[in-house]
């Protein structure tokens, strides 16, 4: 089994701040895979993805301590094109992200830096374009276009590039209903492509916790917990005193099986339509008693 | 029915660059509500809202706050003592060197005496819960969850029977969404001010606002209390409005008896317990 | 959801767009300009920026606004729009007439005129006069430019006349600032607006004073910014070398998209010609000194004063 990620014993201090944001994580992520981050706000998320991708140590001034790996290679000793090359990155403020005066301008800038022919950046903004839906917007500028849109255009920057590992730091948070579920769209089909490892941090669990194939909540600098989203979601106390919402079905489920309306042995339901079903079955178990 | 705040009637909005945004909108808003607007972007939220405090001038038909036509020059001064704004970003709204006169700023543009003004200022720190002891800060030193109630409080202090606040939880977590929204809940029920969000959280919404407004490329699709609003998924799909996932589980499960219009999990678990 | 319907809420989420954005307006995409090349555009504005220097006679001057004008409706550039540079050009008119009525210089050659109370000396008042046409005539060429243009287009104008890759990205990143700067500059306007603030009551002194207070949030909000522009350059593998992947050489892959037409080289060989006639003409024989203004001929023999 190889590994995308591996962080050994980090601990980072931004500076001018007084506690650490980070305090020695242990954390592996297998390749290829869906690792779904949640938490609450100045617990360490961010901190955590940003150690990943570079931008700590290369952006920000701190103590760094210990050691993140991608695909082996040590993220500290890796330039900006280096690590662009393993690691893609979408923020959450649709805004901040753009350096170009249009679309299309920015999404062939990592292209150029990473030396592509002329050919070889029409195919893979092409393709970008494509499977983010934004073809209609090349020609505009990434100030006239919609929260949602610019969002799409950040990821579709990030794909044209192709990264092994793609993150997204709360890449819906800051748009409408239907931008979130495009992007959802999007998250879905790499997911089932199956050829990137992806990291995404999402207040949104309900659309997350399906996709995800291991759940992980940051508290206080630290992992907290790391589970495969059926077992994460088993206690919603414990997350809500940490600041995490549960779905809502899943939590409805607990209910169900504290009060014993269903089996024990009832697995949790991690979309609407497991939670339909075993509803269902406790309406209709309780109509024959 | 409770006395009418604001009165909009065939209100029609263009952006200068020839861009519609608004086509024949008629709603009123009344005292002590708890409004939602939602919609998608470009569904004409933001610019309704700006009508609705008179930042906008309509381009067809009026809008009538407390008796005020918008239309009408020179009464800006008027309108802001009526309604209140909250923009998304507080660093937007916070250009004043500390939090002291940051508050200050509206009552000293509405003409007030010193004395009233002070008055003013303290009431609307407390109410606001921004403590003392930051007054002589300068506003950008603040973390942003203070910013946005030193923006609240700045509205405050004009004493606005209404009060719009656009996107008051994008960006925060569940902690801080829910400290916020509870402050606005207080602000409606304690201190009886209308509240109008504008939101892309369906919880949100569900949890707080009793009457929801969905917009729709300008038009007004849908506007009646929240749980009738939600238990019509139909028309919100046109908006790619998804209701809260605990009111599509209900949904789904009516053949059992159980409501088309719960809307958060402790009403399912007792819609579930009298279900047979 | 499947793609085919994805794709269909996308389509209703996109407004078409029948206009382009500038940096000073919008212009409809059907605007003859976009014919040309951005280098020939780019042209054009030295050209209209450069050539008011060469001549000092104001009657030239203000044929040349006029042209500019003509070229911005042809152009289909919203004339009305212009409304707003109307302050600017007053200011600056008052401001230089003032300036040399107050304090003319000293110089035994000028006419004094006894204008009620105060004297004006003739020279360096029409002097002034045709300085400020020639002014206006270059504001006129700048605003025709960036009424027409976008910030692509200069940029690619700019890297087809060789100006490096990096220097041309700074020049874009901070137009792009100058934009969200007057976004932002626009909402807090608002904001204040929203706070009772009713500026066009307001006396002179205290609308400076506004204008200092506008500073604070504008610099918290670039501050905040610039962290995450830099962290956006970081993300997409630019390095402060500028190394580019893979060994290679930079491609310019937007610029690769226009193409060098046979109007645009005709169009710059015409505005090249009338350039150097123009330079020549004025050199060798001075024909568009201000000695050869008819205002400057007329108003001397009306008052009777010699050249």
């Amino acid at each position: 089994m190889s590994y995308a990620v591996t962080i050994t014993d980090l601990e980072w201090k931004y500076e001018h701040r007084k506690n650490f944001a980070l305090k020695k994580v242990n954390l592996q992520i297998e390749e290829n895979t869906f690792l779904g981050i949640v938490g609450a706000n100045e617990h360490g998320k961010t901190s955590l993805v940003s150690a990943i991708s570079g931008l700590i140590p290369h952006s920000y001034n701190g103590i760094y301590r210990g050691k993140v790996e991608v695909f082996g290679q040590v993220v500290q000793e890796m330039d900006a094109l280096e690590l662009a090359t393993q690691v893609g990155l979408v923020f959450a403020d649709p805004e901040s992200q753009f350096t170009a005066m249009t679309v299309e301008e920015e999404l062939v800038f990592g292209l150029e830096n990473m030396g592509f022919e002329l050919h070889e950046i029409r195919e893979r903004l092409e393709w970008a374009a494509e499977i983010t839906m934004i073809q209609d917007l090349l020609d505009k500028s990434p100030y006239d276009i919609s929260g949602g849109q610019k969002q799409r255009v950040a990821i579709a920057c990030v794909l044209a590039m192709n990264p092994p590992i793609i993150i997204m730091d709360e890449p819906t948070s800051m748009i409408d209903p239907l931008g979130k579920r495009l992007i959802f769209d999007i998250l879905r089909k790499l997911k089932e492509a199956g050829d990137h490892t992806l990291i995404v941090i999402e207040h949104n669990v309900e659309q997350l916790a399906p996709l995800a194939d291991q759940m992980l909540l940051v508290y206080e600098g630290n992992v907290d917990k790391i589970a495969p989203p059926r077992e994460f979601f088993t206690d919603a106390d414990y997350l809500n005193a940490r600041g995490v919402v549960t779905p809502e079905s899943t939590e409805f489920v607990q209910w169900l099986k504290a009060e014993a309306h269903v089996p024990p042995e009832t697995p949790l339901p991690i979309t609407l339509e497991e939670g339909i079903e075993i509803t269902q079955q406790a309406l209709k178990s309780r109509r024959q008693m | 029915m409770t006395k009418t705040l604001i009165t909009v009637e065939e209100l029609d909005f263009t952006y200068p660059d020839g861009t519609p945004a608004l086509l024949d909108v008629n709603l009123s808003i009344g005292e002590k509500e708890f409004v939602a607007l939602i919609g998608q972007n470009g569904s004409g939220k933001t610019t309704l809202s700006k009508c609705l405090n008179g930042l906008f001038k309509p381009t067809r038909g009026n809008v009538i706050i407390e008796g005020i036509n918008t239309r009408q020059k020179g009464v800006i001064k008027q309108l802001v003592t009526k309604v209140g704004y909250v923009f998304q970003n507080p660093d937007h709204q916070l250009f004043n060197r500390n939090v002291w006169s940051e508050i200050a700023y509206g009552p000293r543009n509405i003409g007030l005496s010193e004395a009233e003004v002070k008055e003013r200022v303290e009431e609307a720190a407390q109410v606001a819960g921004v403590h003392e002891d930051t007054f002589d800060t300068h506003p950008y030193f603040l973390d942003k969850g203070l910013r946005q109630r030193v923006a609240i409080a700045s509205i405050l202090a004009m004493r606005p029977n209404t009060i719009i606040v656009d996107e008051p939880t994008t960006g925060q977590d569940m902690r801080q969404s829910i400290e916020v929204m509870n402050f606005l809940r207080r602000l409606w029920k304690e201190e009886g001010h209308t509240i109008i969000i504008i939101t892309h959280e369906m919880r949100i919404v569900a949890d707080y606002a009793e009457r929801t407004i969905v917009l729709g490329q300008g038009r007004v699709l849908l506007d009646a209390s929240t749980r009738e609003v939600f238990s019509q998924p139909e028309i919100l799909q046109e908006t790619y409005v998804e209701p809260p996932q605990i009111t599509r589980l209900s949904q789904a499960l009516t053949s059992f008896g159980l409501p088309r219009d719960v809307l958060t999990v402790e009403e399912m678990k007792e819609a579930f317990t009298q279900a047979t | 959801m499947t793609t085919s319907t994805s794709s269909q809420a996308v389509q209703q989420g996109v407004r078409v767009a029948k206009a382009r954005k500038t940096l000073l307006g919008h212009v409809p995409i059907s605007s003859p300009f976009y014919k040309f090349h951005p280098v020939t555009r780019l042209i054009m504005f030295v050209f209209f920026g450069v050539i008011p220097l060469f001549i000092f006679v104001p009657e030239v001057n203000f044929a040349l606004l006029l042209i500019n004008l003509m070229l911005m409706r042809w152009g289909r550039v919203n004339l009305r729009g212009l409304r707003i540079y109307m302050p600017i050009i007053f200011t600056v008119a008052i401001f230089m007439f003032t300036v040399v009525i107050l304090a003319p210089g000293n110089d035994p050659s000028y006419t004094p005129l006894q204008a009620g109370p105060i004297t004006i000396y003739y020279q360096p008042v029409f002097f002034t006069f045709a300085a400020y046409w020639r002014l206006i005539a270059m504001l006129f060429g700048t605003i025709l430019y960036f009424s027409t243009n976008r910030e692509r287009d200069m940029l690619v104008a700019l890297r087809t006349l060789r100006l490096p890759f990096i220097a041309s990205y700074v020049i874009g990143l901070s137009i792009r600032s100058a934009g969200m700067f007057m976004e932002d500059f626009r909402t807090i306007r608002e904001a204040e607006q929203a706070r009772g603030l009713d500026t066009k009551a307001m006396r002179f002194s205290d609308q400076v004073k506004l204008y200092m207070m506008y500073l604070i949030p504008l610099f918290s909000i670039a501050l905040r910014r610039a962290d995450e522009i830099s962290n956006a350059l970081f993300a997409r593998g630019y390095t402060l070398t500028g190394r580019v992947g893979r060994g290679g050489k930079r491609q310019d892959y937007i610029r690769s998209l226009y193409k060098i037409r046979s109007r645009d080289i005709i169009a710059i060989a015409a505005m090249a010609l009338i350039f150097a006639a123009t330079g020549y003409v004025q050199m060798r024989y001075g024909t568009f000194a201000i000695e050869h203004s008819p205002l400057n001929i007329w108003l001397r023999g009306q008052l009777g004063i010699p050249f």
